[in-house]
């Protein structure tokens, strides 16, 4: 390793961060409220609006952000498969079950229990996916892709299902176009599980690059296997269910950022966790501004707007450079 | 081999009648005639949309020499309704929208067409993969349905596109009016894709074995391209997008008939078509009693099926 | 004279009776059309009219197979099921033979289907003139039933309640409609299916460069602060399609909206949503969402 190659990935990481931190200024001065740059911290009134909406609302983006893509990250390893996210699996579907069935059973549910109950259906899901893409043969990797795609279907299919033979496809619509118009101080504060979730994910960053060997190899090297699955499945399972329950299904970012953020930088996890994170949230939060932005007073829910986005930055990122598998 | 082929193809065939006399049959009441005449017009547009999507599907996997790429999964369906809601929001100020439905199709129709060449032409030529085709379609498919709800969102949103933008299809919707010219353009499709039957078997040896058998690879391609565009057009305009349908009827089709010979594959792949949607219709109908949620029912049976024959064949 | 009636006599006598069936000109959603009067079995596809035939006393024959407002169950019961709100089942339509089918809002797609089966109507009312629409269905039921005089009371009544919500909200501000799906909230401008509390009542808009979205425009709870309507008319879209409780509480009580002159007040009046969303233009179901307009209006301090 010379010192160049070694300062690069500072540099790198440097203007990243400046990225990020200056959609962070942007998103706090972008609203319907007004708040302008010269007096906002000097303007009570400025100040308040700040506190109560524009920085909840990009922390939340920020937050779902991270937790989406390390979740996609962590699908794709525990899968050992580039192609599959929480969105496309089964894993945002079975959480959106788990809220059907919280309000079938219990319709003035806390938030806290139906994000629970969401996190154990998605669980559930989660699990059985994985249990079954391992005994998928490994020399086809589009299996398991497919599979899980098909799998989301079946059981998206399954909620469809059950809504409209209860009446509440329409409810069961507020949670699947994701936005963050709803977030306030106070409404938010949960998905900062997501932040811990990323710090447990860092902890184990080194066993699940192990992981990502298969389980002979890793077994091998002296890893629990079978207790990381746990951890790692614990790890969609809850950050997904917190996404779908507080902001709506937000899809891409799981697939689009870690395989746009490993090829550029390769599949280490220590390197790969925080590049993955602050990649998801940048993505997320420039989504946001753009659908506070284009509709202008009105809100574009940045489910649509990443759709968009994220869809077309990412055809344009593959078709550019034609990998040579 | 052979007989065993014509065998299964008679007996899908003689399902498929069964299917379609109990759909005409079962359950009349009211106005004998009237019954009748509606429920022809039901099953003539089961019937086209049931071949459109499992020729348009298999062409489609044997242009990207790939089993598990369909139409709907790279996103054409997408397209077609982004084709819809396109054309509506550039020129819905000069009477596109009171147009005569067959003119609004055509007009559809060749706009997806074109966007389709322009979109998939260079992914073929690009010798992208197969993992990045996957990738690609699949990011297409998701740019096509948010671009049209965000075209929704920012221009009044008519209640066309709310319903259009449905995630799953609806078998019970009567196009009277586009059934003809939907019909039409179907038959056309269908007999190209059926003189081109060889043509297809050469295709499916790849790109560079088909070349070296004198093939013009890059024009044959556009053709076919084109050819499921507007295949997918028929079938999306008459009910909407269908998700896995043509993953299940070509995946069952070519298990029960054990070849991707074309001659073979394709009356396969529409006769499990025909079936699973006829026949499909018809239980919910009268035995379920709820025939608008065949979409959902199909993307669940159909995707537990198949998943248990993707896990079948893969302990095989 | 004479010879004329003897020779109308003579005709009635020779023809069967369905022949010389009276027609009445009515208007519809789609102009003017000319149907057989006092038709015997309807079927009705719309819940504001299954509203406003109940109140005139009148039965159908055919209904759909929910009806979202427990107020109208009565109105349905005893009809036969015939489809949905959104798809007439054509075949159960047709066994049942009715004389009339009555379409509207969401099933008015369908009318060239049920029209080869009985002469149908589209009765849809506009959301931006529903005061008008609902007055001009109220009377063309009125005559297609012959019961005018249940139909000038029954108008008769509704003007008064229309007048008192007018009189109650007058001057007394700006009022903002929304309307909470869930956490998510949208605004309803002047151009919208909300349109007529502006335009019929005279309420002031809050914001007035709202664009003509029917279906309303998401918008922020920061929208709401710097609008700082007088009056927040909310309705409440789970409750309309009967998901269960109100949230629209829950959902508007936070600190943003906390800081308007109408939260402030206590001047936030809720609709009951399933009348105004489901069966909006139904005499009986908009003479409960005025009530509630003069009810929450007359509260003002």
């Amino acid at each position: 390793m010379t010192t160049v190659e070694r300062t690069a990935p500072r540099l790198a990481g440097a203007a990243a961060l400046l990225v990020l931190a200056g959609l962070c200024a942007i998103s706090i001065f972008v609203g319907v409220g007004d708040v302008s740059p010269r007096e906002a911290f000097s303007d009570p009134e400025a100040l308040y609006l700040i506190a109560a909406s524009r920085l909840p609302r990009t922390l939340a983006a920020i937050l779902t952000g991270a937790g989406l893509a390390i979740a996609g990250l962590v699908m794709q390893t525990l899968a050992r498969n580039r192609f599959v996210e929480p969105a496309t699996a089964g894993t945002g579907q079975s959480a959106a079950l788990g809220i059907l069935i919280v309000t079938l059973l219990l319709p003035s549910a806390s938030i806290a229990t139906k994000t629970l109950v969401a996190s154990l259906t998605a669980l559930a899901g989660t699990s059985l996916f994985l249990a079954i893409a391992h005994r998928l043969p490994p020399t086809q990797p589009f299996l398991v892709p497919l599979f899980g795609l098909v799998y989301g279907g079946v059981v998206g299919a399954a909620v469809t299902f059950v809504a409209w033979h209860t009446d509440l496809l329409q409810f069961i619509e507020i949670w699947t176009h994701g936005e963050f118009s709803g977030v306030l101080r106070g409404r938010y504060e949960l998905l900062w599980v997501s932040a811990a979730v990323l710090a447990v994910t860092w902890v184990f960053a080194d066993r699940l690059t192990l992981m990502s060997l298969g389980r002979d190899v890793s077994v091998g090297l002296g890893l629990d296997y079978a207790r990381m699955m746990q951890i790692g499945l614990a790890i969609i399972s809850v950050v997904t269910a917190l996404t779908v329950v507080i902001v709506g299904l937000v899809p891409f970012v799981g697939l689009v950022v870690p395989n746009m953020v490993s090829r550029l930088i390769g599949d280490n996890m220590r390197m790969l966790i925080p590049w993955v994170a602050g990649s998801g949230a940048a993505l997320v939060l420039a989504c946001d501004i753009i659908g506070r932005l284009l509709h202008f007073p009105y809100e574009i829910p940045v489910g649509t707007v990443l759709g968009v986005v994220g869809a077309a930055s990412f055809l344009w990122l593959l078709l550019r450079r034609p990998s040579h598998a | 081999m052979r007989d065993r082929s014509t065998i299964v193809l008679a007996a899908l065939g003689l399902i498929a009648l069964a299917c379609m006399c109990a759909f005409m049959t079962l359950g009349l009441r009211g106005n004998l005639w009237f019954s009748l005449e509606l429920r022809s017009l039901r099953l003539l547009a089961l019937v086209v949309v049931a071949v459109s999507i499992a020729v348009s599907t298999v062409v489609f996997q044997t242009v990207t020499a790939n089993r598990i790429l369909t139409p709907s999964i790279m996103g054409l369906d997408a397209l077609y309704i982004f084709s819809q809601s396109l054309l509506v929001f550039t020129i819905g100020g000069f009477g596109f929208a009171s147009l005569d439905p067959r003119i609004k199709f055509a007009g559809e129709a060749v706009v997806m067409v074109a966007l389709a060449a322009l979109l998939f032409l260079p992914l073929l030529k690009a010798r992208v993969d197969l993992i990045l085709m996957l990738l690609a379609g699949v990011t297409v498919g998701v740019l096509f349905r948010s671009l049209s709800s965000l075209l929704a969102r920012l221009i009044d949103p008519n209640d066309f596109v709310v319903l259009q933008g449905a995630s799953y299809a609806n078998f019970s919707k009567i196009h009277g009016e586009l059934l003809v010219a939907a019909g039409v353009l179907m038959l056309i499709g269908i007999a190209i894709v059926w003189r081109m039957r060889h043509t297809l078997d050469v295709l499916a040896l790849g790109r560079d074995a088909a070349t070296g058998l004198g093939l013009e690879w890059p024009r044959v391609v556009a053709a076919t391209i084109m050819l499921v565009a507007a295949l997918v057009a028929v079938s999306t305009a008459l009910v909407g997008p269908v998700a896995f349908f043509g993953l299940l009827v070509v995946a069952l089709g070519e298990r029960l008939i054990d070849t991707r010979r074309h001659a073979l594959l394709l009356p396969a792949a529409a006769l499990v078509a025909i079936i699973v949607l006829v026949g499909g219709q018809t239980i919910l109908q009268h035995v379920l009693g709820g025939a608008s949620t065949l979409g959902v029912v199909i993307e669940f049976v159909g995707g537990l099926v198949f998943l248990a024959m993707l896990l079948h064949g893969a302990r095989r | 004279m004479l010879f004329s009636r003897i020779f109308a006599v003579l005709i009635a006598l020779a023809l069967p009776t369905a022949a010389i069936a009276e027609t009445v000109q009515i208007q519809t959603a789609q102009g003017l059309a000319t149907v057989p009067a006092r038709p015997h079995r309807v079927a009705v596809f719309d819940m504001a009219a299954l509203d406003t035939l109940h109140l005139l006393g009148v039965k159908p024959a055919g209904v759909p197979d929910r009806v979202f407002l427990p107020e109208l169950k009565p109105a349905a019961a005893g009809g036969e099921v015939v489809g949905t709100l959104f798809e007439p089942n054509l075949e159960a339509l047709s066994a049942l033979d009715p004389d009339l089918i009555i379409l509207g809002g969401r099933s008015s797609p369908k009318a060239k289907f049920t029209s080869r089966i009985a002469p149908t109507i589209d009765m849809t009312i506009d959301g931006q003139d529903l005061v008008r629409d609902a007055e001009a269905r109220l009377d063309a039921y009125g005559r297609l039933f012959g019961r005018e005089q249940a139909a000038d009371e029954a108008r008769q009544k509704f003007r008064a309640a229309v007048a008192a919500a007018r009189d109650a909200a007058k001057g007394k501000g700006r009022a903002l409609i929304l309307m909470t799906n869930g956490p998510k909230i949208s605004a309803f401008g002047v151009g919208s299916r909300f349109g007529w509390i502006h335009s019929t009542l005279g309420i002031e808009p809050a914001v007035t460069a709202m664009a003509a979205a029917i279906h309303g425009e998401a918008v922020s709870f920061e929208f709401v602060r710097k609008a700082d309507p007088d009056w927040l008319i909310v309705v409440d879209r789970a409750v309309a399609i009967g998901t269960g409780d109100s949230q629209a509480h829950a959902t508007l009580d936070n600190e943003l909206v906390r800081d308007t002159k109408a939260w402030k007040r206590g001047q936030v009046i809720y609709l009951p949503a399933a009348d105004l969303y489901i069966a909006g233009g139904g005499i009986q179901a908009m003479t409960r969402v005025l009530a509630a307009v003069t009810r929450g209006f007359s509260a003002a301090q």
